[in-house]
């Protein structure tokens, strides 16, 4: 019998108490125990999860086994203070539960600064904590992208290091500069030593009101522009379908043979995997989902690809990425 | 109980739509498209209303379009009504549509059609509905606001104005697609339990735990399989009703059709599809 509380106790105590969230909304002699807010956080061994994903449901107009389709998540945040004496773990807990039901292997996590903050460098700090300790609470799932302010020039350079030495794999930018402003390009020149990602935060807004909290969001052909400068960076323009014009954004590719997209955001809409393979080739689509993990799994598994194309979108073309960086 | 033994045997789709989007080319949007594209998805039967409805100046024309596309797909598809009250005659136009073969319910679309739910206008066609029994379809937004056309000037549908449009009439039953944010406190205190029907195509049951969220406080009844389709791949909504079947299998059905069943007053039996 494979429902809600045998997936439970087989999963072991950590997957138990990591979807107290969960439990804490649903019938209780479902999962004939209750996780106490906070309590996770000394319940949770470290050990890795034993995963059971072979053993739920496929459900109904998917392929076969696609829960054990490997998958790679490019993008994707622990957005909470965790390494705060006493903080809530839950969101992390119920990432990690999303990962297992829908048989992500890795998550590749990073703590932007968003609401329009020009964070100094202390704070950049703290956000890339939230990420070694994230890390190093769950080593078997969640790897890094370092966080990065370019304006804090040197130090920011300083902070890739930090980060690349305590095991973090890229950098990761939001929206305080536009990725043609000088500031961004030692970053992507300490990226391009490294042979590390780097992965961008990317909207073409044609909503005004969005726009306007957000103005030095980059969209594809600013991506283009940084691209074109140097060639030789592994460039990601993140959630092709994180909101702004996903159309725009693919044409606004087809001049820069270097930028990959990643396929996260909260849109689902068909079919926008369909076209990035199509406009751009399948080599240049990394699976992700940025928090929209059930959606970001549904639309590659519909979306209109070869059993190829699918296996690299969500795996194997970001662990070549992965491969390239020198260590 | 075997997981196949839990696989339902038939899905109902509450959330479709047939005819072209003027802001966006869709994959698919005649009825013989939509009936494959469920085929393909292991998808028995759909609601379907009209996209032209909602942006033609007389709602009706695109009605009657949708009603000549579903006629010869009358065993899959089942239509709803639009009706855009700010427009002479629409009165009359209910009264036409109401003698479609398995018109199941009415759509109202007050942000593209200008009017406000508790307007003079949103309240005829709300009491309009009631006197009809005929559920009223509200759809939260059919696309992102960040990446509209320019001419897209609707807002999202707020909860407020739907529980106010509940207070109406006690019967009216509502049929909520592609809504976010909804609180099941909200819902339970408009007294809309047993009278609406969520379909999950932009909540999570994973993550944020929206549905359990919503199970919670209203029961299983309310929540229902819906795709928002063909703007959104079917991929997202069947993983979210996967996931459901892991969690709640004794109450997959429901979720897969029987709510969807209940709701609309429908004797179903699984579909014969093509593939």
């Amino acid at each position: 019998m494979h429902n809600r509380r045998t997936f439970l106790a087989t999963s072991g105590a950590m997957l138990g108490a990591a979807i107290g969230g969960l439990a804490a909304h649903a019938p209780k002699n479902a999962f004939g125990q209750s996780a106490a807010k906070n309590a996770g956080a000394a319940q949770l061994p470290e050990s890795k999860v034993n995963s059971q994903t072979s053993s739920l449901p496929n459900g109904t107009g998917l392929p076969t086994g696609w829960r054990g389709f490997r998958k790679l998540d490019a993008h994707n945040h622990v957005m909470q203070a965790i390494q705060s004496p006493g903080a809530d773990w839950t969101p992390v807990y119920n990432l990690i539960e999303a990962a297992e039901f829908l048989g992500i292997e890795k998550l590749y996590c990073s703590r932007p600064l968003t609401g329009g903050v020009m964070a100094e460098i202390d704070a950049v700090r703290a956000a890339n904590d939230t990420i070694l300790a994230a890390m190093q609470r769950f080593p078997d799932k969640i790897e890094g992208f370092c966080f990065i302010q370019p304006g804090n020039g040197p130090a920011a350079l300083d902070e890739i290091e930090r980060c690349l030495d305590a095991g973090m794999v890229g950098v990761k930018l939001y929206n305080q500069f536009k990725y043609n402003h000088p500031a961004v390009f030692p970053i992507a020149e300490r990226c391009i030593q490294h042979q590390i990602p780097l992965l961008g935060h990317s909207a073409y807004l044609t909503d005004p009101k969005t726009l306007a909290a957000q103005p030095q969001t980059s969209n594809s052909l600013e991506f283009g522009l940084l691209s074109k400068r140097y060639p030789e960076l592994i460039l990601i323009l993140g959630h092709i379908n994180g909101g702004g014009d996903w159309e725009w954004a693919i044409k606004g590719l087809k001049d820069s043979p270097n930028v990959y997209v990643d396929t996260s955001g909260s849109v689902q809409e068909d079919d926008a995997i369909g076209r990035c393979v199509r406009e751009l080739g399948h080599k240049r689509v990394l699976f992700a989902t940025d928090l929209s993990m059930e959606g970001g799994v549904g639309k590659i598994l519909s979306a209109d690809l070869t059993e190829q194309q699918r296996d690299d979108i969500f795996y194997g073309n970001f662990q070549a990425i992965l491969e390239r960086r020198r260590k | 109980m075997t997981p196949e033994s839990i696989t339902p045997e038939i899905i109902f789709d509450m959330s479709a739509y047939l005819g072209p989007y003027p802001f966006r080319r869709l994959s698919s949007t005649t009825a013989a498209a939509r009936i494959e594209q469920m085929d393909a998805h292991g998808i028995d039967y759909a609601l379907v209303s009209s996209l032209p409805a909602v942006f033609y100046r007389d709602a009706q024309q695109g009605d009657e379009q949708l009603f000549t596309e579903v006629a010869d797909h009358q065993n899959r598809l089942l239509p709803v009504a639009t009706v855009n009250p700010k427009y002479v005659g629409w009165q009359h136009d209910l009264e036409q549509a109401l003698k479609t073969p398995r018109l199941t319910a009415l759509a109202l679309w007050p942000e593209h059609h200008g009017y406000r739910l508790n307007d003079e206008h949103g309240q005829a066609a709300l009491r309009a509905a009631a006197e009809h029994r005929l559920p009223v379809v509200l759809t939260q937004r059919l696309e992102d606001r960040r990446q509209r056309h320019h001419w897209d000037q609707a807002n999202d549908l707020t909860v407020a104005s739907l529980t106010e449009a509940a207070a109406v009439d006690p019967k009216l039953k509502f049929v909520l697609r592609n809504w976010v944010g909804l609180s099941g406190g909200a819902i339970r205190d408009a007294g809309l339990t047993n009278r609406c029907l969520i379909d999950f195509s932009r909540l999570q049951v994973l993550m944020t735990k929206d549905v359990p969220k919503l199970i919670e406080t209203l029961g299983p009844q309310p929540i229902a399989y819906g795709s928002h389709t063909p703007f959104d791949y079917y991929g997202p909504s069947l993983v979210k009703l996967a996931n459901l079947q892991a969690l709640y299998p004794q109450d997959y059905s429901k979720f897969a059709w029987q709510n969807a069943a209940r709701f609309f007053e429908l004797e179903l039996t699984p579909a014969a599809k093509t593939s």
